[in-house]
């Protein structure tokens, strides 16, 4: 803080201070309540300490004294942009513990439903990247689309951001009887702004300059923290829950795991993370089409196998999926009650988070945004 | 040489952005003009399994509280009160008669989390969902609905004629067993 440094450029002697600089967390380029205390020299970034806790709504205390079916409206409040994602893993092992088996029916829908998410998270990823980039337009077209993947699950479970539609054994309704060609329908209009987006907003020789050779995430690194998802793979490696340990119904499906490859820059920089989710919208569309085609016509009662009274033997378990931000895990110790003993969340975008500091340091303060955006942090995650 | 490349690239790329978004002006318009051109409520286009505003059907309702054990936000807090022989029965909406006075059934609108879980507790389907979804107040307690029928003074009066009952089935219950007790 104390010590002047004095610079020698070529119009004259410049004198600099060390200066603190509060990020958030009312910053709209912070994603959400997210204070970041920044050292600058300059206007490079020497140290950063992220702030966090502003969102805390003691999930894993509150949920010790709520019933197991009560947990999962909880559980969409985590991460509240991909609500559909975070009860997969939750359901999937209470149904484990329970040892209860599912129509083949409602595991299609849920991999439609978790898809169709993912497709809207990426979305507004992107959309909320480019916009901290300056790119404003495709923003408001991937909002458009967005606008049609919740609508659908409005019709589905009655809610447009918090669903709780999977139920520990099944769904809480079946889907209505144009399912099929509205996801489709949603399938098409996706991979078109995709296209679109591709040549407005990636290849754009602007937000190249400013994305690529920024933010460089070693694979070394990256696996070191603990990283997942597109933070990962972005850094070319090619790990997915949904490949690496097929759950649910993965297994059925063909679908390649996108990895970064340096394109535009360095491997592992801000653009490869970037281009990761925009590929990956293209193989979940690949994914919903198939288990369309894949799936049971004729009805089935989503609830058969809906639990009356959920009272879990002892035990305790670790069940995690692919969250489009990452592994997303719940530890949950049952003590025969109707009440969880503990349950224990393995919030994506906190390991994320926790990789900024290492990342950012010597880059520019309008690149310190840049990097923020591509982690893709959403703070009810990480503070639960 | 590689300069006057970047900036030809640079130029080429806004103007491949530039004809996306042209073409995007001849497309069909999608915001809707809520709440004047366009009403979900008004113009249907709310999905039937919609999550709004809960009402509770007291003519089904009979006090049971599933719907206060199923709430994760503690949102609905239900008190019934058995009804005493020889009093005024309540009936249920097909006629017949309950044992129960529902003497208070309030929803805390600010805490409910729209989870639906109150809905699926109902034994006699008396809560349901309505696509009601504004009723904006500016102070917190207007938001605190109340459902019962009886107004407080009769829910006294229930409570009061409850709680003598009991207390002379005590005494009676007493003199039968003094009354057991000098016979043997």
């Amino acid at each position: 803080m104390s010590e002047t440094k004095t610079f020698e450029i070529d119009f004259g002697k410049v004198y600099s201070e060390r200066m603190r600089l509060n990020v958030g967390p009312q910053h709209p380029s912070t994603h959400g309540v997210l204070r970041l205390e920044v050292e600058l020299e300059g206007e490079v970034v020497t140290e950063i300490v992220p702030h966090i806790g502003y969102l805390h709504r003691c999930f894993e205390k509150h949920a010790e004294n709520v019933t197991y079916p009560q947990v999962i409206p909880y559980i969409d409040r985590m991460d509240y942009i991909s609500s559909m994602n975070n009860e997969f893993p939750y359901v999937l092992g209470m149904e484990k513990l329970l040892g209860i088996e599912v129509p083949e029916k409602v595991q299609y829908i849920r991999v439609i439903c978790a898809e169709l998410n993912r497709i809207a998270n990426h979305q507004i990823a992107i959309a909320t990247f480019g916009l901290d980039s300056g790119a404003f337009t495709p923003f408001l077209y991937y909002f458009r689309d967005r606008e049609m993947i919740i609508t659908l699950f409005e019709k589905l479970s009655g809610g447009r951001l918090l669903y709780n539609y999977f139920w520990i054994g099944g769904l809480m309704h079946d889907v209505h009887p144009t399912f099929a060609e509205d996801c489709l329908e949603i399938v098409k209009q996706v991979r078109k702004t995709n296209d679109e987006a591709l040549d407005l907003l990636m290849y754009n020789k602007i937000f190249v300059e400013r994305t690529a050779n920024i933010g460089i995430l070693p694979a070394d690194v990256a696996i070191n923290y603990g990283c997942s998802g597109p933070v990962l793979r972005g850094s070319g490696v090619p790990y997915d829950l949904r490949k690496v340990e097929p759950y649910s119904i993965y297994d059925k499906f063909d679908f390649d795991v996108v990895v970064g490859k340096g394109e535009m820059g360095t491997l592992g920089d801000c653009w490869d993370r970037n281009i990761v989710r925009v590929r990956e919208i293209y193989e979940s569309c690949k994914i919903i089409e198939q288990a369309i085609e894949q799936m049971p016509k004729e009805p089935c009662d989503v609830r058969q196998a809906v639990p009356k009274r959920i009272k879990p033997p002892v035990g305790e378990f670790y069940c995690r999926a692919e969250n489009p931000k990452g592994e997303l895990g719940f530890y949950i110790i049952s003590d025969g009650s109707p009440k969880p003993t503990r349950v224990r969340a393995r919030a994506t975008s906190f390991v994320n988070l926790s990789v900024l500091p290492e990342i950012s340091k010597g880059y520019m303060i309008a690149d310190l945004i840049m990097i923020l955006g591509s982690l893709d942090i959403v703070l009810g995650e990480i503070d639960r | 040489m590689e300069y006057f490349k970047n900036i030809f690239h640079a130029l080429y790329t806004i103007f491949v952005g530039m004809k996306i978004t042209g073409l995007h002006l001849f497309e069909k318009k999608v915001t809707m003009q809520y709440p004047d051109l366009v009403h979900p409520i008004r113009d249907g286009l709310l999905p039937p399994t919609e999550r709004n505003r809960i009402a509770v059907d007291m003519d089904r309702c009979n006090g049971c509280g599933s719907c206060a054990r199923a709430c994760p936000v503690d949102a609905i807090d239900v008190e019934m009160i058995r009804v005493v022989p020889g009093d005024e029965v309540p009936l249920f909406y097909d006629g017949t008669p309950i044992k129960t006075w529902v003497t208070k059934y309030t929803l805390d609108f600010a805490k409910c989390c729209f989870c639906g879980l109150c809905i699926e507790a109902c034994p006699t389907q008396a809560n349901r969902m309505t696509p009601e979804f504004e009723y904006s107040e500016y102070q917190r307690d207007k938001l605190i609905y109340h459902f019962e029928r009886l107004t407080p003074e009769e829910a006294e009066e229930k409570k009061r004629k409850w709680d003598a009952y009991q207390a002379e089935k005590k005494k009676a219950d007493a003199a039968a067993k003094s009354q057991k007790n000098e016979t043997k």
